[in-house]
């Protein structure tokens, strides 16, 4: 057990600092155009995709290495590339299942941000039981026909590609009759429309599919495959790179920590109230476990152990947290914390954010809502963990029993 | 970077895991609740011989750091093992050697080393903080000896120890000012022990009152009116030396409650196919696995000196304090009716969890000294 950083990753770290003080944009990126030259600077650096093999445009980065461009990322407030959902999901999709044409048509794209990605898997009656999806695709000769409903899908609205699952049989049960296809969001027949969330933002889309064609070379893997593909996709979401969250935090709680020196609480800085301080010292407490966590998966990865049902308790542990904390904050900051407009900016997260951006303590809070829904909620992750960590039994699910109901009373009927 | 145990850090797990699982059976530690003494002298003698001090090679010990402490307190912790270890290698072996005092160190902790000498440390006094403001017992030099007059509570294994480290207040001094260490013979006249029935029988504690007590000169450890620095890393240390032992204890609960649930059938089926259950047990596992992560990053922290050790440690105290109460209290949830009796196991992991969660700092103490800690900047170096 030694927790010190190597002086290799002390270099690493130090050589991608400088160059992110040196490249980093000073403005904000506003234009697709913009961010994805940003992008394209950040591929070229190397720090894109860097933990993939080299045949595939990465660096055979290791983990660590991952783990500090991302830290230093966001410590350099330098935007996030884009693609993230497409580099996490897609990608290793593709090396594993794809075919040799698929990668090669794809992958560069992708990784330049040439070419943006979306994942077509939530639908409006398929969300933590995704494999009671509906939206079909049937064979017509050559094409696969596309109809029904996606939902949730972030960035469908600026998509190039989709990566979707889809019914391609009705009659077998429901985790067998499932495909994983490739879809080009520009084809006829595609609808695309923006929800707007709860923080006023506008990241997901529903997309609504009516005869969309698509060839059949756009299959991945086999055909009523797309269970078991989209089964070890999921795992790629939920091991996360947690030590870019905690920098995140930190951020946040550092500008939390001079933010109460000004706040006046009966007749007092905020800081020097005793119950502001027990909310602050749990705070930076919780955060600080979070960190010594993510080191503890960071050292599993660096021995070249694969996230396995453990990543559950990692993305369960890191979303809660959030939600606590940011509850904390809010209590803390009492009203200011849910301004937006006019807050004074020595009390501001960020002075001059706008609502439905980030930038404030709100903004921060409502977004903490959504991390223990989306990528597995947090039922689910603890279902996983019930299951597959601890090994306890599984639970009777109507689902099933109403397929062996349905079954024994077929094998009934034919007596 | 590497957060997983040595080969050595492993063997040494198992040799304690084996060791108290074969001298320690339940059946021990319930004879010990009973017991005056709370421990048995052989016992606690093998235990300390099997090699795995943390003082310097040249006193007898394995020269091993806090880590490894931490693994045998996590070993005892789901045992519950009954005897002064904690208080003789920990607080009375650690406020020692902190005290760079090399004449009491040959004279205390080669006979700790051969476990001839079992100790504690003397600390709380009426009130329960942690801080140097507390210390009142005093300590007057008279000629040759020190003369000793106040009282001191909650003293670990104080009625079966041979001597007893004492915090005490010289020349009248303020806060940190004027705290000495003064080792005190059990059999000293004018001590009066008495002591306590605490929670959990198989943690001892006394109350030791100093009336008059002559203690020669050379007893004292460390500089007169200035072991305030030692007596901080002692309890530094023990911080993280009781949330091992918790982290022990929390998990063996939370191992007693999976198996249980995997066995145990109401309405038809296991009680753990019931999410209810599960996702309750889930809970309690993502609970024990950062108690684990925070227990042995502030475990190395302290050995390796690193810039935010102090900071570790109080994470590690606040954070186990709230994750083992949550556990060993889930744990007797999950069991139900049989959870509640003398008769099944549970209760000695809560109670010990319990026993250690307001000792050498409790949650809120802590989380003031994280706060402390991050607004003075001492944090983890990034590179």
């Amino acid at each position: 057990m030694d927790l010190s950083y190597t002086l290799e990753d002390q270099a690493f770290r130090q050589w991608v600092r400088a160059w992110l003080a040196e490249n980093v944009p000073r403005h904000k990126l506003t234009t697709m155009e913009e961010k994805k030259a940003w992008h394209r600077k950040l591929y070229d650096a190397g720090f894109i995709g860097m933990g993939l093999p080299r045949e595939y445009g990465g660096r055979d980065a290791r983990p660590m290495e991952q783990a500090i461009v991302g830290e230093e990322m966001v410590r350099a407030k330098a935007p996030p590339p884009l693609n993230g959902l497409g580099i996490a999901i897609v990608i290793p999709t593709l090396i594993h299942h794809g075919t040799e044409q698929q990668k090669r048509r794809f992958i560069h794209k992708l990784l330049t941000a040439e070419e943006l990605w979306c994942q077509l898997y939530s639908e409006p009656n398929a969300g933590s039981d995704l494999a009671s999806l509906q939206c079909r695709a049937d064979l017509d000769g050559d094409e696969f026909v596309i109809n029904g409903q996606k939902i949730w899908t972030s960035g469908a609205h600026e998509a190039d590609w989709g990566l979707l699952l889809a019914r391609t049989d009705r009659s077998a049960p429901k985790h067998q009759g499932i495909s994983c296809i490739l879809v080009d969001m520009h084809t006829p027949g595609i609808e695309v429309r923006t929800l707007k969330q709860i923080s006023g933002s506008e990241e997901f889309c529903e997309v609504f599919f009516t005869d969309v064609r698509v060839p059949r070379e756009n299959l991945v893997g086999e055909l009523n495959g797309g269970w078991r593909i989209a089964q070890t996709t999921l795992s790629y979401e939920r091991g996360g790179n947690t030590l870019s969250r905690y920098a995140r935090l930190l951020q946040q709680v550092t500008r939390l920590l001079d933010v109460c020196r000004v706040l006046q609480r009966d007749g007092r800085p905020a800081i020097e109230d005793p119950v502001v301080r027990q909310k602050l010292g749990q705070i930076y407490a919780e955060m600080e476990v979070l960190r010594y966590a993510s080191l503890r998966i960071l050292s599993r990865l660096e021995r070249g152990l694969r996230p396995g049902p453990e990543s559950s308790l990692a993305k369960l542990h890191y979303s809660e947290l959030d939600k606590r904390v940011q509850e904390l904050i809010l209590d803390i900051l009492g009203p200011y914390g849910q301004q937006v407009g006019g807050i004074p900016d020595e009390l501001a997260l960020e002075p001059g954010a706008a609502y439905g951006e980030a930038g404030s303590w709100m903004y921060a809070f409502l977004w903490s809502r959504a991390g223990t829904i989306y990528a597995g909620s947090s039922e689910i992750q603890k279902n996983i963990i019930g299951e597959r960590v601890l090994g306890l039994p599984k639970e009777v699910r109507a689902d099933r029993v109403a397929a062996q109901v349905a079954g024994a009373a077929s094998g009934d009927g034919a007596d | 970077m590497d957060f997983e145990f040595t080969e050595d850090q492993v063997m040494l797990r198992g040799l304690v895991r084996e060791f108290l699982s074969e001298q320690c059976p339940v059946s021990h530690v319930r004879a010990m609740m009973e017991h005056p003494r709370g421990y048995d002298r052989d016992l606690y003698r093998r235990l300390v011989q099997l090699g795995m001090l943390p003082f310097p090679e040249k006193y007898g010990g394995a020269g091993l750091g806090m880590i490894e402490q931490a693994i045998v307190l996590e070993e005892m912790g789901r045992i519950p093992y009954p005897g002064p270890y904690f208080a003789t290698v920990i607080l009375a072996g650690g406020a020692i050697m902190a005290s760079g005092d090399s004449r009491a160190q040959m004279r205390y902790l080669p006979a700790i080393c051969n476990g001839d000498l079992a100790m504690s440390l003397a600390f709380l006094e009426d009130g329960i903080s942690w801080g140097p403001d507390a210390i009142g017992l005093s300590m007057a030099r008279e000629g040759e000896s020190y003369r000793l007059d106040g009282i001191k509570r909650f003293v670990p294994f104080g009625q079966s120890v041979d001597d007893i480290l004492v915090v005490a207040r010289s020349g009248g001094g303020r806060g940190a000012e004027g705290i000495s260490l003064v080792a005190v013979p059990a059999d000293a006249p004018g001590l009066v022990i008495e002591p306590e029935v605490m929670m959990d029988l198989t943690s001892k504690t006394a109350t030791l009152r100093f009336e008059g007590v002559r203690v020669p000169a050379e007893n004292r450890v460390g500089p007169e009116g200035g072991a305030w620095p030692a007596v901080e890393v002692a309890l530094r240390q023990a911080a993280v030396g009781a949330s091992a032992e918790m982290l022990g204890a929390a998990r063996k609960a939370l191992e007693m409650s999976v198996d249980y649930a995997k066995v145990r059938k109401q309405f038809g089926q296991y009680i753990g196919q019931f999410q209810a259950i599960k996702h309750k047990l889930a809970e309690m596992l993502e609970l024990v696995e950062n108690a684990h992560a925070a227990v042995y990053y502030a475990a190395w922290a302290l050995d390796a000196g690193a810039p935010d050790a102090a900071l570790a440690a109080s994470v590690a105290k606040s954070t186990v304090n709230v994750a083992a109460r949550r556990v060993c209290g889930d744990a007797i949830q999950v069991h139900g009716g049989i959870g509640f009796t003398w008769e099944y196991d549970l209760h000695l992991y809560f109670k010990r969890a319990k026993h250690l969660e307001p000792l050498y700092g409790d949650t809120e103490y802590h989380r003031e000294r994280v706060l402390q800690e991050a607004l003075a900047g001492r944090v983890a170096g990034s590179a």
